[in-house]
């Protein structure tokens, strides 16, 4: 497929004058904490993501839509080092993190959940959260017992804030799906991460939970976390985002205001798999 | 009667050695390794070849062993860095039978097949141990040292890092896990502790060859480990004491045909082995469920 033949234009599309782009017509923010250029990976005979320009502002939330296989989740593995770009710059705080191992990455301050969450599930709630504060690798965490004392009432602290408490010791397999999504995002909160990538942390909750979760992303957003979502539910997509990123077939054919991005006739029938571009 | 007690005792107290330190790559680190008793074997030939070239010293040549067994534990390291799950169990046979042919051939070092004899006895500060009894407490304190020291490690942060790595290697490296290190460490570690148990064993029997470190070993020790309860802290103890007691226990039911026991222990040892997968899955030491540890 001819990428210059198939991508949409901004002066060709009826109602996205401001929502549809090509990749060459993003500027960078001079605000944004991670900027991505022209990244691209192909798996086999599969581009799984092609040229994607976006930037990630702090205090907003960016929430990358698109059907199944429009490359949203190899774009955060992309990010977090899981898997290396074929071309293309991924510049976090002004620095480089292409060909960094995961682990670099996360200590750098990108937190990421998953869609499938991933939670140890064999140690406790409280265990989960306090492993997530331990990132050296060593045989013990260096700072003595004052650090030791301070992670123990972060983790107090996180657990009762997302409505853990009562399972702290409980092992992680024996909680409902509910609570295994707020202690997905329990481990997000204490990492002291500044960028959250959030594989599908709303979808399956239920409405007083969906409400726990908002407060908690939007008291986190207010405090200059820069986040990106990946999300299915429009109906979540739009109480959740600031900005919304359309891919389609690895592709960022939108990025903009919510309303005029999901009131594009075009991608919506793109995203119900009604036409392709 | 009280010198095979002894003598039972002191071989718990090395499979039980073994299969704690092997709890702690496959209970907590989640690596299935078939080549534990290489690791026996290395601290055990290194004890024999200290002992008898340099000094008795039960310090020193313990400190040898660990040093040795630990070294080598490259061997396991490094194909446990770069493949998962049945992979790694197939390299790790590999290095198990890489092992018994150094083992085997290595005349110099191991006395090849016909083994290395008349190892000397271990002094400690001066004093000479040699009687049963005494075998026994080094022994036990040889568990107990390195049960404390496996408790620790697995009650703390390290030990949070193993299973982090065990339950989900991507997860753990999201969360800033340096899980090539996590890794690497748990198999020094448990390779280095396993080879005190090689040092007590060469010692007590003044003899060794290298059919003590075959696959046949590493797998009894495995079985120890599962039969147990991988990932508890007690589980191992309780298998090696389950795996080691029962054969004796069945040497005295009278009515056993003398000339038919082996079979019949293998026979309840089998059946044995299959109830408890299907209503303990998680070993003896556990709350009867996989999901327990």
């Amino acid at each position: 497929m001819n990428n210059s033949q198939n991508h949409p234009q901004p002066d060709t599309d009826p109602k996205g004058s401001a929502t549809m782009h090509s990749q060459t017509n993003t500027a960078p923010s001079k605000q944004a904490q991670l900027q991505l250029s022209g990244v691209s990976k192909r798996f086999g005979g599969l581009q799984a993501i092609d040229q994607v320009t976006i930037d990630l502002v702090p205090g907003i939330v960016t929430t990358l839509v698109g059907p199944n296989g429009a490359g949203k989740t190899t774009l955060f593995n992309t990010i977090t080092g899981h898997i290396k770009p074929d071309s293309g710059t991924i510049v976090w705080q002004g620095k480089s993190i292409v060909g960094l191992p995961p682990w670099k990455i996360a200590r750098l301050g990108i937190a990421r959940t998953f869609q499938d969450l991933r939670l140890f599930t064999h140690m406790t709630v409280q265990e989960n959260v306090l492993a997530a504060m331990e990132t050296q690798s060593w045989l013990w965490q260096t700072g003595g017992k004052a650090v030791q004392k301070e992670r123990a009432e972060k983790v107090a602290h996180t657990l009762e804030i997302t409505g853990l408490a009562d399972m702290a010791r409980e092992t992680a397999n024996n909680l409902s799906y509910a609570e295994r999504k707020f202690l997905s995002l329990a481990r997000t909160l204490v990492s002291g991460a500044d960028l959250w990538l959030l594989d599908e942390p709303a979808s399956g909750l239920d409405p007083p939970s969906y409400d726990l979760f908002l407060k908690l992303l939007r008291d986190e957003v207010n405090r200059g976390i820069t986040v990106c979502i990946i999300e299915h539910n429009l109906d979540i997509v739009v109480g959740i985002s600031d900005k919304i990123a359309f891919l389609d077939q690895g592709r960022l054919i939108a990025n903009g205001d919510p309303r005029e991005v999901l009131e594009n006739p075009e991608l919506v029938a793109i995203y119900f798999g009604e036409r392709k571009l | 009667m009280i010198a095979y007690l002894l003598n039972l005792g002191v071989f718990f107290c090395v499979n039980a050695i073994l299969a704690v330190t092997l709890n702690l790559i496959i209970g907590y680190a989640g690596i299935f390794t078939m080549a534990h008793a290489v690791f026996f074997g290395i601290g055990a030939y290194t004890a024999a070849f200290v002992a008898m070239n340099f000094t008795s010293s039960l310090i020193v040549v313990t400190l040898a062993a660990m040093l040795a067994g630990g070294a080598l534990s490259f061997l396991v390291a490094l194909p446990a860095l770069r493949v998962r799950d049945e992979y790694f169990v197939a390299a790790s046979l590999g290095v198990q039978m890489l092992g018994v042919t150094i083992f085997s051939e290595w005349k110099a070092f191991t006395g090849g097949l016909g083994g290395v004899l008349n190892i000397p006895l271990p002094t400690i500060f001066g004093y000479e141990i040699s009687t049963p009894t005494e075998f026994f407490i080094l022994a036990l304190s040889g568990l107990a040292l390195v049960v404390l020291i496996s408790r620790s490690l697995a009650r703390g942060s390290f030990g949070r890092n193993l299973m982090a790595v065990r339950d989900s290697e991507s997860a753990a490296l999201a969360l800033g896990k340096n899980v090539a290190v996590i890794k690497t460490l748990a198999i020094v570690l448990s390779s280095s502790l396993a080879a005190i148990a090689g040092t007590i064993y060469a010692y007590y029997l003044s003899f060794i060859n290298v059919q003590s470190f075959t696959v046949d070993t590493s797998v009894l020790i495995m079985a120890m480990v599962i039969i147990g309860g991988a990932g508890t802290i007690y589980g191992p103890i309780v298998g090696a004491a389950t795996l080691m007691l029962l054969p004796s226990a069945l040497s005295y039911l009278w009515f056993l045909p003398k000339t038919e026991i082996g079979s019949i222990q293998q026979i309840i040892y089998g059946l044995a082995m299959v109830l408890l997968m299907i209503y303990r899955p998680g070993g003896m030491v556990s709350s009867g469920t996989k999901s327990a540890r």
